[in-house]
């Protein structure tokens, strides 16, 4: 059988963060205006894989998804040591802005899920005019610890298994099988204390207060989507959130966590709408 | 409501593949009901139904009957689908040495929601 090729081209780069040699992996498909997207929490681009291949998408938009550092076929930056990695907001938005300034994308749109979710909010309080919109998937202002992430990093727990386990419950139970297998793949596949780093920036670090009434949605149109099956980030704590921005949210039926993911069909169905809005 | 547990099909031996090295005993309340589940290589060997004097066991998960009945659902509501979503809203305790659990949490995840029934039938 012929191989079916899909219109994503792989990068390797090498750029700078914070004064900080990195060697980053990216993928793109598309032409038009940059739509930055960024994973989840303990997983990387791969989460990606239907919006790089939806044609309707790809027409307008230069769809361009980066691997955080630590993650995926991204490298650990020089001189890293298991077991000390720790994502801060300052970090997160550095390798952002970064990425972004190394391809010198102008006013590109950002969508992030979860972890990415809640960075967009602080991009819309520091950098608004950065961005032609800001789009938030399974965005909280905060979230308060409600297990004991430690289990995330034991030497006596296998770390891909425990991190597949948390990831495969935030999954709609009607999600499709194979594609909720495929997001819980990409959990066990992430290297030990990764996700647990992570969510030191999701839990704790870039938790958001009351800084949340200086989002301004006139400077930057912000879009947010939720699932209805996520529970790290529920829908009604994204309609707090909006509600304070003055905006409207869009809650996502049979979806989860990793709307993206672990059920792109009826995530597109979502998010066409919200992108024909952007121009 | 979890008696049938022990009951031997091709979903549950497939499970224990995901936990061959896995011997424990547990307990699932409902609060007015008690089960002690053991399990030896992956396998369910043993579910006894309370009432008990001095039960042993490693870990013990409580919700009420209620909750476990939404747990059960064929296709369970949200919050209700997943014991740590469960646990999220503090319907579902965690108690004792949660090593075994943490450490197997798909499979115990899986082996439990092995317990609904085919979709279009939530009878339990």
């Amino acid at each position: 059988m012929k191989i079916e090729k899909e219109p994503i081209t792989g990068n390797y780069g090498k750029f700078e963060i914070d004064g900080v040699k990195h060697r980053i992996y990216w993928e793109e498909a598309g032409e038009g205006i940059p739509l930055v997207c960024l994973h989840t929490a303990g997983s990387d681009g791969r989460q990606y894989r239907a919006l790089l291949n939806d044609k309707k998408i790809l027409k307008k938009y230069r769809v361009i998804v980066f691997d955080m550092p630590w993650h995926g076929k991204s490298s650990p930056p020089e001189n890293s040591q298991v077991g000390h990695y720790k994502l801060s907001t300052e970090s997160y938005i550095s390798q952002i802005m970064s990425f972004i300034d190394g391809l010198e994308l102008v006013k590109p749109v950002v969508m992030g899920c979860s972890i990415g979710g809640r960075i967009i909010l602080h991009l819309a309080i520091h950098f608004p005019e950065k961005f032609k919109a800001l789009i938030g998937l399974q965005s909280a202002g905060h979230l308060d610890p409600y297990y004991d992430i430690s289990w995330l990093h034991r030497q006596d727990v296998h770390g891909g298994e425990v991190c597949g386990g948390i990831a495969y419950g935030l999954m709609a139970p009607t999600s499709p099988e194979n594609d909720k297998f495929e997001t819980m793949w990409h959990y066990m596949q992430g290297g030990p204390g990764i996700f647990k780093g992570d969510l030191f920036f999701y839990k704790f670090d870039g938790n958001i207060g009351t800084e949340i009434k200086k989002i301004d949605n006139s400077k930057c149109p912000i879009f947010l989507l939720t699932g209805e099956y996520d529970y790290s980030a529920t829908p009604e704590e994204t309609k707090s959130l909006a509600d304070t921005i003055g905006i409207e949210i869009v809650k996502m039926k049979n979806v989860g966590h990793f709307p993206m993911s672990e059920n792109p069909e009826e995530f597109l169905k979502y998010l066409h709408p919200v992108l024909e809005k952007i121009n | 409501m979890f008696k049938s547990l022990i009951e031997k099909n091709e979903r549950r031996s497939q499970l224990s593949i995901m936990a061959q090295y896995l011997n424990t005993c547990f307990m699932i309340s409902t609060v007015d009901d008690e089960y002690l589940i053991s399990i030896e290589k992956g396998n369910v060997t043993n579910v006894e139904e309370g009432p008990f004097i001095m039960p042993s066991y490693i870990f013990k998960l409580t919700a009420s009957k209620n909750e476990w009945l939404k747990f059960l659902q064929s296709t369970p509501q949200p919050g209700s689908h997943d014991i740590i979503a469960m646990l999220r809203r503090k319907v579902l305790k965690f108690e004792g040495d949660l090593h075994p659990l943490m450490s197997h949490l798909l499979y115990f995840k899986l082996l439990l929601a092995s317990l609904r029934p085919a979709e279009g039938n939530n009878e339990n």
